[in-house]
């Protein structure tokens, strides 16, 4: 996997309620240099951190606990111009919800392969295509496509 | 309705089948040539609650007084059967009745010929299915409901696995010891492999594994987590398709992970580049899972590889009861773990790498 290499400090945002893999995810990330925003996950807590601080690119689950489901936060942050790539076990929740995302990568995912997919993910949106598609990285390429031109 | 008087012998006859009718458990019915009542038995009386006492002469469509045995279903059905136009073992067929709920009904019909043409009767067996119907939909719908369940369970043991294979890689990140580290990160990624195949189990609600898909998957995880340029160091999956249990594909996933560590530790020693290629083939109950590196090859001195990871692969093998061959690739190293469930005498040669494998002793 190339290791993704982060143009200008990228401020991320993850929502997941299992807090060990989430720190897992976000030591990971912090190592390959971007800025991880504190961790949520919760909608409320999610959107208010995203209002605060736009994040470039933000990890969703779906499976959230309670009545929350990852992909209403997503729309929400969609209409925020906020990107989101679903990271959930639920892969055909997330397909269905290809409209609210722009790319879904399945549990187990290795941080690794995540840090790589996230690296994958905001140089598409900055335009840049030079990059191999990582393994496991589901784009949906209609949403990838109108963020980056939304983006630009 | 014929009118010759019946010799003895066919009188006879008649008593005795009336009297076999009359007692059957199964619901029958003896017809003549005029669909009129010859015998009816006892069960048809209490399973449709119809008198079948008075029975005897009567047409079939008097029966119950609500005409539902007239049905033009019927009349044709015994029509072309007393012709011998027909031969029908099942027919389905519903029956109606007013004020009570419509029962389903399979009907076999058999022409009974005896001596004189001219006596031709037919017997007609009927079978309520209506329960049996009934307790295959709820059996259906609870192996639905089973299923659901099961792909639930197993997709909460792969965030489980997921949950202790984080904790595995923070406790990794966090420790000073490079030895330390290295296990940390052997235990994550054994961890990660068992994770991998209950999120692929949890999809399909299958109970056997497309093993190919599998270790692709497997190796993608690996190669993320453990090889830092996959342009120096390709691994890679061939082989053909085929599906196992899950509890071998386990097995199956797990001696891969412990292959793959050794050769990434073993085999590139000085950095050098390479490959490490998983094969995977089955024929029938027999396969082979081999992982094949064109790394620097064996060290000559027996055991000097032995460690956690080479009793694992051991005992999975042993478990599965396969056998371990391990040969030189040249260059490089090949360890096959083969399970030969059926020896084929005249199995041709196998185009492959490795040499037979005996038979281990069970």
């Amino acid at each position: 996997m190339p290791s993704p290499i982060p143009a200008a400090q990228k401020t991320l945002l993850i929502v997941e309620d299992e807090i060990l893999p989430a720190m897992a995810l976000r030591d990971e990330l912090q190592d390959a240099g971007y800025v991880v925003m504190d961790l949520t996950k919760r909608h409320g807590e999610a959107i208010g951190a995203a209002k605060d601080c736009k994040p470039d690119l933000a990890l969703v689950n779906i499976k959230l606990q309670g009545q929350d489901t990852g992909i209403d936060i997503a729309r929400d942050l969609k209409a925020m111009g906020i990107p989101v790539v679903f990271i959930s076990g639920q892969v055909s929740r997330a397909q269905t919800a290809r409209t609210d995302a722009i790319a879904s990568f399945p549990k187990p995912y290795s941080t690794k392969q995540m840090a790589a997919a996230v690296g994958y993910l905001l140089a598409r949106l900055a335009g840049d295509t030079s990059l191999e598609r990582p393994d496991g990285l589901e784009v949906f390429e209609d949403e990838l496509e109108a963020s980056a031109a939304a983006a630009v | 309705m014929p009118t010759s008087t019946p010799t003895p012998v066919e009188a006879g006859a008649l008593d005795l089948a009336r009297a076999i009718v009359t007692s059957s458990p199964v619901p029958l019915l003896l017809l003549d040539g005029d669909l009129c009542i010859v015998a009816a038995s006892a069960s048809f009386s209490e399973a449709f609650s119809v008198d079948t006492k008075s029975a005897p002469g009567q047409p079939l469509a008097s029966l119950g007084g609500g005409g539902e045995w007239g049905l033009p279903k019927i009349r044709s059905l015994l029509t072309a059967t007393l012709s011998g136009a027909a031969d029908i073992k099942a027919y389905e067929c519903e029956l109606v009745r007013a004020g009570q709920p419509t029962r389903c009904l399979v009907l076999s019909a058999q022409r009974v010929a005896y001596l004189d043409l001219a006596h031709t009767r037919v017997l007609l067996a009927v079978a309520d299915i209506t329960e049996a119907r009934a307790n295959e939909l709820l059996k259906d719908e609870a192996q639905r409901r089973n299923l659901v369940l099961l792909q639930e369970v197993r997709h909460r043991v792969a965030n489980s696995l997921q949950i202790i294979a984080s904790v595995l890689l923070q406790n990794a990140r966090k420790t000073t010891s490079e030895e330390t580290r290295g296990h940390l990160t052997d235990a994550h990624q054994r961890v990660m492999s068992v994770a991998t195949l209950e999120r692929q189990l949890s999809g399909s609600g299958e109970q056997d594994v497309e093993l190919q898909a599998y270790l692709t998957t497997l190796c993608e995880s690996i190669s993320a987590s453990m090889i830092q340029d996959p342009k120096h160091l390709v691994l890679s999956v061939t082989g053909s398709r085929g599906e196992v249990p899950a509890v071998v594909s386990i097995s199956l996933g797990l001696i891969a992970t412990e292959l793959i560590i050794n050769a990434l530790k073993h085999a590139f020693v000085d950095g050098r580049p390479g490959a490490i290629k998983v094969s995977w083939t089955s024929e029938g109950s027999n396969w082979t899972m081999s992982v094949t590196d064109n790394g620097v090859g064996m060290p000559r001195a027996a055991g000097a590889r032995a460690g956690l990871g080479t009793s694992i692969v051991e005992a999975l093998a042993k478990q599965l009861g396969a056998a371990i061959n391990v040969s030189s690739a040249a260059p490089g190293t090949c360890v096959a773990i083969t399970h030969p469930a059926i020896r084929l005498v005249s199995r041709p040669e196998q185009p492959s790498d490795f040499s037979v494998v005996e038979r281990p002793a069970a």
